[in-house]
């Protein structure tokens, strides 16, 4: 069975987050810009609404209305430098991100084969996407930057996104929430919509900081401030809330004692990642490990661990891939491959095996080429068995 | 990408300041700078003392007008936008699987880190290896490195294109290409010897011969005798019958097969393993497993994870690296303690078959063709 026709199909499984990225950051823009222009120019029609109402009424003199219209003339020009720098900022660079990722895509939907040195280009450019991606995600900010800049590609991978969670993570890690809830009150609608509970869970642990500091007064005007809006959905957390008062760290037990864990950072960090992941459409692994889940175990076969069958050729021979492989399934196979260990050929009906008289089999080819080499003697590479090409014997595989 | 890319288009003209024909607005630009025109038009009227209620009346419609058409004009964005999202989802139909997390072990965490350095000391990203190997605190032999940098050396060496350090490699490495039958050597001398000849210079490149080629001549006869014909056509070898040699492919052709010599000399794989791995991956496998995943849990089997995917994935010939015997009769594939067995006749299945094949007296008939043979003649198979 071969694969050269692509199978766009499966290529593109993998391309929805790639997509989706930069369409999400320019919807917000969008939202961004609508901001504004709500801002600025709501007050302007009130203000010529005014000023045209008291100018009826006779009530408006020539200093007052000069005033007035410098006001609403400064709101728009304001207005206008605000959308014109959202715009230069992040609005075009979003668009042509936007296009260099489509583009790439159709680059890939244009081939035809495997075998087409357009697709080993792209295939490159993939895998190193894919690094980037790993590498943002395993803590290894410079080797991606560096992958991404000198192979021209930073268009094509989510620097920006990643530097972000990691500053958010950071900061959760110091055992501070003011980040994660600024990115929670940027992405409220969002994050509502999904029913995601980060932010109560962010301000719970602000709150559970201020009892455990015994700074009571405090945490009671924090726990009305920002608890009791949530009643609806977290009302056993928020009774909790009000009896951990009740429990200094010193004196905490059972689910008590548990608020106080410090570990519960580390869920926070964990709940941010899904919740930051999700709302970016990128998926909780990194592409790089899925790609490999599926390709490892494609060619994961037992003689890849048995020292007598393995090939320097074969990825899943070698040991760190072989120490991967370890983790996803076996492949699995209805027909008869051979494959010659001297050539590296699949045998078929026009070049079939034969046989030594001790049973190591290899490729009639091989055996041929080794006979006009060497008088019509051939000699078993594993075994050392030697005989003339003509006592070899034909093997039918069916 | 046609769909999402036209819509694409539309929303860079929709958010452009430029003036469109076919938009219900004007661009918010626009919009504004007519609102601030007739603001400034009132304050002079207002300085000058000629302004009447009408011209109070026309900020307020200006506002009222500009509020309109940038809103018209959001809205325009706003389902530009959206469909632009439509037409993703409609490219986009399967979402990614979810996984629980893979290669978090120690082992495995170091395991794949390695990879990941060898894979750009081999793609000969050397820098970036550099950064990677000390962000991971990974410690690569200095005789790794070298052997990756000296692959390097020699395949930029190739393409400029000097020929020198890969032949001092081959001299250095020729029992090992004598046991391979690899014509590297030659191929070798046979690229430098047609540059000689396509830069007009038939004296040099005859001196060429009898210094490099001749020696070599009783291993590749048919082939030499080729480039000695080649020397008849000194200025015009593209229209001569031995065109195909003055093709720049067969310079070419050199880097993957000094790359796969060298690589095998060395024990390493001939291709990019992470390469290899993730084509497959990224190429259809992953979707084929989710598929057969899928069909699983619809007829409601379970398929346990460690053990076999559930369907064949097809890989192409290059990528077969093993054989692979599924006994006809039984459809099993053979182990150690199963082996393939060849009967008198030459066909092959697997020890089990063959002895629930065989009757009294160790008689057993191939079911591929009339012949009876005894058990005890069988000969296991070593693919």
């Amino acid at each position: 069975m071969s694969s050269g026709r692509l199978n766009t199909e499966g290529i593109m499984l993998f391309e929805q987050p790639f997509a989706r990225v930069p369409y999400e950051n320019y919807r917000k823009v969008f939202r961004t810009s609508q901001k504004h222009i709500e801002k600025e120019l709501g007050p302007v029609q009130t203000a010529s609404h005014e000023l045209t109402r008291r100018a009826k009424a006779g009530e408006v003199n020539s200093e007052d209305a000069m005033k007035s219209i410098d006001h609403m003339i400064t709101r728009i020009e304001s207005l206008k430098r605000k959308l014109s720098e959202l715009q230069s900022s992040s609005g075009t660079p979003t668009l042509s991100v936007m296009k260099d990722r489509l583009q790439h895509l159709s680059t890939i939907e244009a081939i035809q084969s495997e075998s087409e040195p357009e697709f080993t280009r792209w295939a490159d450019t993939r895998l190193e996407r894919w690094l980037v991606d790993w590498s943002l995600r395993h803590g290894k900010e410079r080797t991606a930057r560096q992958l991404a800049q000198e192979r021209g590609i930073e268009s094509l991978v989510d620097i920006d996104l990643f530097s972000d969670i990691r500053r958010i993570e950071d900061s959760l890690r110091g055992q501070s929430c003011t980040e994660a809830l600024a990115w929670c009150s940027e992405n409220k609608a969002a994050l509502r919509k999904l029913k995601n509970p980060l932010e109560f869970d962010l301000r719970f642990q602000e709150f559970i900081e201020l009892v455990r500091a015994r700074k009571l007064e405090e945490a009671i005007v924090y726990q009305k401030k920002y608890l009791i809006q949530w009643y609806e959905t977290h009302q056993a957390q928020i009774h909790q809330a009000s009896a951990l008062f009740a429990y200094p760290p010193s004196t905490a037990f059972g689910a008590y004692k548990r608020l106080y864990d410090p570990n519960r950072w580390s869920a926070l960090i964990q709940s941010f990642r899904l919740a930051i992941y999700n709302l970016s459409t990128l998926p909780t692994e990194p592409l790089l490990h899925l790609a490999m889940y599926a390709g490892l175990a494609s060619l994961k076969l037992p003689a890849c661990y048995d020292p007598a069958t393995k090939n320097p050729d074969c990825p899943i021979c070698d040991d760190a891939l072989g120490k991967l492989a370890e983790e996803v399934p076996f492949s699995h196979h209805v027909n008869s491959t051979i494959v010659c260990r001297i050539t590296g050929r699949i045998m078929d009906e026009n070049n079939w095996p034969l046989a030594f008289k001790n049973g190591y089999a290899y490729s009639k080819e091989a055996m041929e080429d080794m006979a006009a080499r060497n008088n019509g003697i051939v000699t078993c590479p594993r075994t050392g068995e030697s005989c003339h090409f003509s006592e070899l014997r034909k093997v039918f595989i069916s | 990408m046609d769909a999402p890319l036209k819509e694409l288009s539309k929303l860079e003209k929709l958010v452009s300041n430029a003036t469109l024909p076919k938009a219900k607005s004007p661009s918010i630009n626009d919009s504004l700078d007519a609102l601030l025109h007739s603001l400034e038009e009132a304050k002079q009227r207002i300085q000058s003392g000629t302004a009447t209620e009408d011209t109070y009346t026309s900020i307020s419609k200006a506002a009222e007008t500009t509020k309109k058409d940038v809103d018209e004009r959001q809205k325009e964005i706003y389902n530009s936008l959206a469909r632009f999202g439509k037409a993703l989802d409609k490219k986009f139909t399967t979402p990614l699987p979810s996984y629980p997390p893979l290669f978090t072990s120690p082992e495995a965490e170091y395991a794949l880190e390695h990879t990941i350095a060898l894979h750009f000391l081999r793609t000969g990203q050397l820098n970036i290896a550099e950064t990677f190997i000390a962000e991971s605190g990974l410690s690569i032999s200095q005789e790794t490195r070298s052997r990756f940098s000296t692959l390097h050396y020699i395949i930029t060496e190739l393409r400029r294109p000097n020929i020198a350090p890969a032949l001092e490699w081959t001299k250095l490495n020729r029992p090992f290409l004598h046991s391979r039958n690899s014509p590297l050597e030659f191929y070798l001398h046979r690229s430098q010897f047609i540059r000689l000849l396509l830069s007009s210079d038939t004296t040099a490149a005859l001196e060429y011969v009898r210094a490099h080629l001749v020696s070599l001549s009783s291993l590749y006869p048919a082939e030499f005798g080729r480039l000695m014909g080649c020397l008849m056509y000194p200025s015009r070898l593209r229209e001569s019958p031995y065109a195909d040699l003055a093709s720049p492919s067969l310079h070419l052709d050199l880097e993957p097969m000094f790359a796969k010599e060298y690589c095998a000399s060395l024990g390493m794989s001939r291709q990019v393993p992470l390469r290899v791995v993730g084509d497959i991956g990224g190429g259809g496998a992953l979707a084929r497993i989710e598929k057969g995943r899928k069909v699983m849990r619809e007829r409601k089997s379970e398929w346990s994870q460690s053990d076999e995917l559930p369907i064949e994935i097809p890989l192409s010939a290059e990528n077969r690296y093993h054989s692979i015997f599924a006994c006809p009769v039984s459809k099993e594939q053979s182990t150690e303690h199963n082996p393939p067995m060849m009967m008198q006749c030459g066909h092959v299945i697997t020890k089990d078959s063959l002895q629930k094949l065989s009757k009294m007296g160790g008689r057993v008939k191939c079911p591929y063709c009339p012949q009876e043979s005894q058990l005890g003649q069988a000969l296991r198979i070593h693919f």
